[in-house]
């Protein structure tokens, strides 16, 4: 790509570091919010947006560029501090994430602006509009890819199938679906509230391509979107395997939905993640 | 008791004619077909009811703009909604309470809150359906209107079908169009409407009551008003209010005046339709005058034929006529039909 491989992936692992430590910083203001999701899926976004997604001058304005549609909408910390990274959010806008007004809400929100794609939150509805986006496109001839990223959770709300069903049905091989399975919901572990697995089987009956993959290694991770990007003729499924809190020691594995983040366990975990990068 | 034998043309199907030889009318599919040929962006998306919803005509037409979704309706808002992001302009079609009831939340979180130009078509509203409580969709408006944005429109019958189509596909937000089936071919001399979005229509004046009505109950009311006025000597206005969301305003102020009696009639559960509407505007602006709604009493409907429950539930004429009578003070001098 546009540096050595190795090169690139030592970069976009330093860029999700700083976006790990960005995440701890932005829940700290409140002390109290998605971390473990974030630090989860930083390995995520930042393949998606600093590698994966064509992003150039006058990118929102072409009809036809990449898009990504976060399903998770609650995973807005990481969101917000990809966006930053990716220079679409100007950073200064961080400061406000979470402040009563602000455009910055704990559940991301078209209040943002262009950056967000759709307000989802209400979970299950991503994927659908990926559908209407890609089938579009492929009516327009537009050479758009569109990513989603979708909880392990969702999974569980019938529409996610709809779409997944759509989506194949249509031959929609520019969706490119992440399916973050950090294995945590409200109630706990995902298995423990309704039982999902053999999710990545579950796809593949539905006519999806499906690469199953750790989400926290970088190499691996860029290998299923390239994988993705060559594709055809059918939608793409990354199942990707996550470690909630993934890069704190202490804060990996612990599966809670929304994490108390005193100043002091911030200040930790910061300082972990700096000494990592 | 009227005994339901057949399908109404609204039901499943009608690839065959429930109406013997004739051929079964299609002024929504004609429509939207001949609105889509002036405005490219127009997009048809169906949910397994294409000759229910008219749209099997466009899809025949124009293919390459038409996708069926599948049973799908709340996917079916989704990828709606995706395609406006696109610039597209999609119709999206089924039952109303499919549209609606069903996928309430989509369309909240997929097309009314984002302001997506996405138009919602629900068909076989209130009464017009023998399939009963699943499929009546008695509920639907008062559903769309409580959504922040939303436009809610419901043209007279067949003959405001054309403008209706052509207003909504003119119209840059979200709209739900709720449309009735035509049951027969429109009289060769009969004119077609025309509908300004957010602009009542007063079809007659009079001083002493006026009926507000939408959707099929236009019809009605005409008939009524006909009614009141040759039997009971009542100066009847009837105001067909086509666009329920925004309501015009001005329109039911206009006739809130001192002594004058107002109905609505609506082929909808009393409760949060156009009754309220206009009951709101009323309330608000202080008039104090009698007021009457006409509609489904807050129950379920069952199946049947549409003269049955029309009749069942007081959606007829006679019964307009009764109660508009009732509210003037009038004694009901001769048995009504």
């Amino acid at each position: 790509m546009k540096s050595h491989p190795q090169d690139r992936t030592e970069t976009l692992q330093q860029q999700a570091n700083r976006i790990r430590q960005q995440v701890i910083r932005l829940v700290a203001r409140r002390g109290q919010g998605y971390v473990q999701q974030g630090l989860g899926a930083a390995d995520i976004f930042t393949a998606i947006y600093l590698n994966e997604m064509n992003i150039h001058a006058g990118y929102f304005s072409d009809i036809g560029r990449d898009r990504c549609i976060l399903s998770t909408a609650h995973n807005s910390a990481v969101f917000h501090a990809t966006l930053a990274e990716a220079g679409l959010l100007d950073s200064n806008r961080l400061d406000t994430y979470c402040d009563d007004g602000s455009e910055l809400e704990v559940n991301v929100s078209e209040r943002l602006g262009d950056s967000v794609e759709a307000t989802c939150g209400s979970l299950g509805q991503g994927l659908s509009v990926a559908v209407g986006m890609a089938l579009s496109a492929k009516k327009k001839a537009l050479h758009g890819r569109y990513f989603v990223i979708l909880g392990d959770g969702e999974m569980q709300e019938g529409q996610t199938w709809e779409a997944a069903m759509s989506a194949a049905s249509f031959g929609l091989d520019n969706i490119c679906l992440v399916v973050d399975m950090n294995r945590m919901q409200v109630e706990g572990d995902t298995d423990q509230v309704i039982k999902m697995e053999p999710v990545a089987d579950k796809w593949r009956a539905f006519g999806w391509e499906v690469c199953e993959v750790d989400g926290n290694n970088m190499e691996g991770l860029l290998r299923s979107f390239s994988r993705a990007r060559n594709n055809t003729e059918k939608p793409f499924a990354v199942i990707a395997h996550t470690v909630a809190g993934k890069g704190v020691p202490f804060l990996e594995g612990q599966l809670s939905h929304n994490m108390v983040l005193d100043a002091t366990t911030a200040n930790d975990a910061l300082k972990v993640l700096e000494e990592a990068s | 008791m009227t005994r339901a034998t057949s399908l109404h043309l609204g039901d499943f199907t009608s690839s065959v004619s429930v109406y013997g030889n004739q051929a079964v009318p299609k002024y929504y599919g004609d429509a939207l077909v001949q609105v889509a040929r002036e405005i490219p962006e127009v997009m048809c998306l169906g949910c397994d009811l294409s000759a229910s919803t008219e749209t099997d005509v466009f899809r025949d037409a124009i293919p390459e703009r038409f996708v069926m979704i599948g049973m799908q309706e709340a996917n079916a808002i989704g990828v709606a909604s995706g395609m406006a992001r696109m610039g597209d302009i999609p119709f999206v079609h089924s039952f109303g309470v499919f549209m609606t009831r069903r996928a309430f939340d989509q369309v909240a979180m997929q097309v009314a809150y984002p302001k997506n130009n996405v138009k919602i078509v629900g068909f076989l509203p209130g009464l017009t359906t023998l399939l009963g409580v699943s499929h009546q969709a008695i509920e639907d408006i008062s559903l769309m209107r409580s959504l922040p944005g939303m436009t809610v429109i419901e043209p007279a019958g067949a003959a405001q079908a054309l403008a209706a189509v052509r207003a909504v596909a003119g119209y840059n937000g979200p709209v739900y169009l709720r449309m009735e089936r035509a049951s027969e071919s429109l009289a060769d001399d009969q004119p077609l409407m025309e509908l300004e979005i957010g602009k009542a229509q007063t079809l007659c004046e009079g001083e002493d009551l006026a009926i507000f009505a939408c959707g099929l109950m236009v019809g009605h009311a005409l008939k009524a008003a006909d009614i009141l006025t040759d039997r009971f000597g009542i100066a009847c206005s009837v105001i067909n209010m086509h666009t329920i969301k925004p309501l015009d305003k001005q329109a039911v102020l206009q006739q809130a005046v001192q002594g004058k009696g107002i109905i609505t009639a609506e082929n909808h559960s009393v409760i949060g339709g156009l009754g309220s509407a206009v009951a709101e505007v009323l309330a608000e602006a202080g008039k104090e005058n009698t007021f009457l709604r006409v509609g489904i009493q807050d129950t379920f409907a069952q199946g049947g034929s549409l003269s049955y429950l029309q009749e069942k539930y007081g959606l007829s004429v006679a019964h307009l006529v009764r109660v508009s009578a009732d509210l003037l003070n009038k004694t009901l001098k001769e048995q009504d039909q």
